[in-house]
């Protein structure tokens, strides 16, 4: 089994265990016991069904079925590069809160211009600087949304 | 006159909404423009801003970035080759020809004036075809929008063209995720797992912020590894203003085009890249010189740009009378609106017909705006093609955190959009399309209202739903669009297969 085929039966099994995971939960739903009306968990059952079948239809299309169906044509980035980048955004989104809006997002802001091409340190550090600045400023104070400042609190307020 | 269109006029020329049509104008021009940046991703980066602003100034932004993110996709198609928008594929088919042969600026002149008479086209038909549609919505009882809403999911298919199968677990998927909250009838608290963030769902805002921009910033990281991100920089135009001449010569590719486009952009789920191609066909096969398509002809530009500019129009009927959005925009439009309060439908018109109209006219103000910032800017919009990307994707990823954590003030809704970042690179990776999902996102709490209420008042009869003549012309549209779209589907494998 190769290609998409294989996507295809991965996905099929994973959903499958989503559908009863999902089904398990919708049958712990509390019962309001209310006359002549529907219970919270009638549209979920609908839903469940309706992917407990569904993901089985993908399993068995993966298994047997004549699947002409082509791998889509997203370009490729070795692993490493996959892991970078997410890893960069899972390790940005842990200290935004403690760091804060401006300190968070030059650090994320030099090291994403670091990964779409730009090699000049001097660059990275004006480009991260000023626009994570101006950013946070026009939020902040143009469009009032309150932006927590974190650790640069005391020197922006 | 309706004091509702006199005060929808108004409402749509005062200063302050002109001046935000305009903005709107201008970062749709260049937002279209940059190749790799959709138009949906440019209304999710300007939505934070809206947040703070008054609806109608709100919605006149996003749609001054609408209209015009149309015509910016068509000015890197011509002269890059690159299609700034999905919609403007066609255009590069003679756009790129001509400015090959020193002719960019005269391409770029027919393909914005094109635009313009297709947005109005569109204007027209929104103005007179919406307030009739919103009558007869009026009418429609619990049974008859649970059927319309199920016929607004049945566009799913037509993006499942590869496999319906898919398609149709991601809209399940869509309908998973929404039911994650309070329970809209009687509001019961479902899969919040005791997270005070979850009970009132997870916001459809946040989802799509995710779904649309992580997959584009990683589209960008590849596209440099490739070695095909770096920035352009020579870029002539010449002559900009279309010649009498020109403007005789797209006559019938644009009264091809406006109608295809606007009809187009009412049915759920057909939009612009097809409105495009197939106008652009329809001018080759009844032109007269149809052999010069391809090969630079200022026609088979006209054409492709009439109708997807024309589309916009189309596409804000259903969205407007019904809340039935035709593709992603007109899905995020939706969401802005509910944003402020607002929910789009029949009872729009009946409410807040001043607020429905003043939708229609900045509508109209934005396809003006669109051909003057178009013509008078033109020269100083095209350098944004040489902005590095360097600097852009990081830009659009901070404006995508902080427009998640604005939506509430809430860290967790950045995690929630990262986390539909993550299953939007997944289902890239299986092919499903992501589309479906957002319908979903939608429709599928309308959908459980409409069906339970619908079941209370018939105390469980399903027969409710095939005894309303309205039920019954929705659910054979539904069967229509299910049936064509697999047909559709087989064709195209069969078309692959040979």
């Amino acid at each position: 089994m190769t290609g998409m085929r294989k996507r295809n039966f991965v996905a099929g099994i994973i959903l499958l265990i989503l559908s009863l995971g999902y089904g398990i939960l919708t049958s712990l739903l509390p019962s309001r016991g209310i006359e002549n009306t529907t219970e919270p968990s009638f549209f979920p059952w609908i839903v469940t069904f309706c992917l407990f079948v569904l993901s089985g239809a993908l399993l068995i299309q993966s298994l047997w079925a004549e699947n002409s169906e082509k791998l889509p044509e997203i370009p490729e980035i070795p692993l490493t590069g996959i892991v970078k980048f997410i890893g960069t955004f899972v390790i940005y989104l842990a200290a935004l809160p403690h760091l804060g809006f401006i300190a968070a997002n030059t650090l994320f802001f030099a090291v994403l211009m670091f990964f779409y091409g730009e090699r000049r340190p001097h660059w990275i550090i004006l480009g991260s600087v000023i626009l994570s600045v101006l950013i946070f400023f026009l939020f902040r104070d143009v469009f009032q949304i309150i932006l927590p400042a974190g650790i640069l609190e005391r020197w922006v307020s | 006159m309706n004091p509702d269109i006199v005060s929808g006029f108004l409402q749509a020329s005062m200063a302050s909404t002109l001046l935000a049509t305009a903005v709107g104008s201008f970062l749709g021009l260049v937002v279209g423009m940059i190749p790799g940046m959709t138009i949906s991703t440019g209304i999710i980066i300007v939505l934070p801003l809206t947040f703070v602003l008054p609806p109608d100034i709100s919605i006149a932004l996003l749609l001054g970035l609408y209209v015009s993110g149309m015509t910016g996709g068509s000015f890197s198609a011509i002269l890059l080759n690159i299609p700034g928008t999905p919609s403007a594929s066609a255009t590069a088919m003679d756009g790129y020809p001509m400015a090959r042969r020193g002719e960019a600026g005269r391409a770029l002149g027919v393909a914005v004036t094109a635009s313009f008479i297709g947005g109005l086209f569109s204007f027209c038909c929104l103005y007179f075809i919406a307030p009739i549609l919103a009558d007869i919505a009026l009418q429609f009882q619990s049974q008859d929008l649970f059927s319309l809403v199920f016929f607004g999911l049945t566009i799913i298919c037509s993006f499942a063209a590869k496999s319906l199968i898919k398609g149709l677990l991601s809209a399940v998927i869509g309908l998973m995720i929404v039911t994650i909250g309070q329970d809209p009838m009687v509001g019961t608290a479902r899969f919040t797992f005791d997270q005070v963030n979850l009970i009132s769902g997870i916001h459809f805002l946040t989802a799509l912020i995710g779904l649309f921009a992580i997959p584009q910033l990683y589209d960008n990281i590849s596209e440099l590894v490739r070695g095909d991100g770096r920035a352009r920089t020579k870029l002539n135009i010449s002559r900009i203003l279309p010649s009498w001449a020109d403007i005789r010569s797209i006559r019938l590719p644009v009264s091809i085009g406006a109608p295809v486009g606007s009809f187009l952009g009412i049915l759920p789920g057909a939009g612009g890249p097809i409105a495009a191609f197939i106008s652009y066909d329809y001018s080759r096969r009844l032109s007269e010189d149809g052999d010069s398509f391809g090969k630079g002809s200022p026609r088979g530009i006209a054409a492709p740009e009439a109708a997807n500019n024309a589309v916009t129009g189309g596409a804000l009927i259903p969205m407007m009378t019904l809340g039935i959005p035709g593709d992603p925009v007109t899905a995020i439009l939706i969401g802005a609106l509910l944003v402020h309060g607002l929910a789009p439908g029949p009872l729009l018109f009946l409410e807040r017909g001043d607020f429905a109209y003043g939708i229609i006219f900045s509508f109209f103000w934005a396809n003006i705006f669109n051909i003057i910032i178009a013509f008078l800017g033109l020269r100083l919009l095209v350098k944004v093609l040489t902005i590095p990307k360097s600097l852009l994707m990081p830009t659009i990823a901070l404006l995508c955190v902080i427009g998640s954590y604005a939506l509430r003030n809430n860290f967790f809704d950045v995690y929630v959009m990262f986390a539909f970042g993550l299953l939007g690179l997944a289902m890239r990776w299986l092919n499903m399309p992501v589309v479906p999902l957002l319908l979903a996102l939608v429709l599928g709490r309308p959908l459980e209202e409409h069906l339970r209420v619908s079941l209370i008042s018939s105390q469980g009869d399903v027969s409710i739903f095939f005894t309303s003549p309205f039920s019954v012309f929705f659910l054979v549209l539904s069967l229509i669009s299910v049936i064509w779209s697999i047909q559709a589907a087989r064709k195209a494998s069969q078309a692959e297969a040979a």
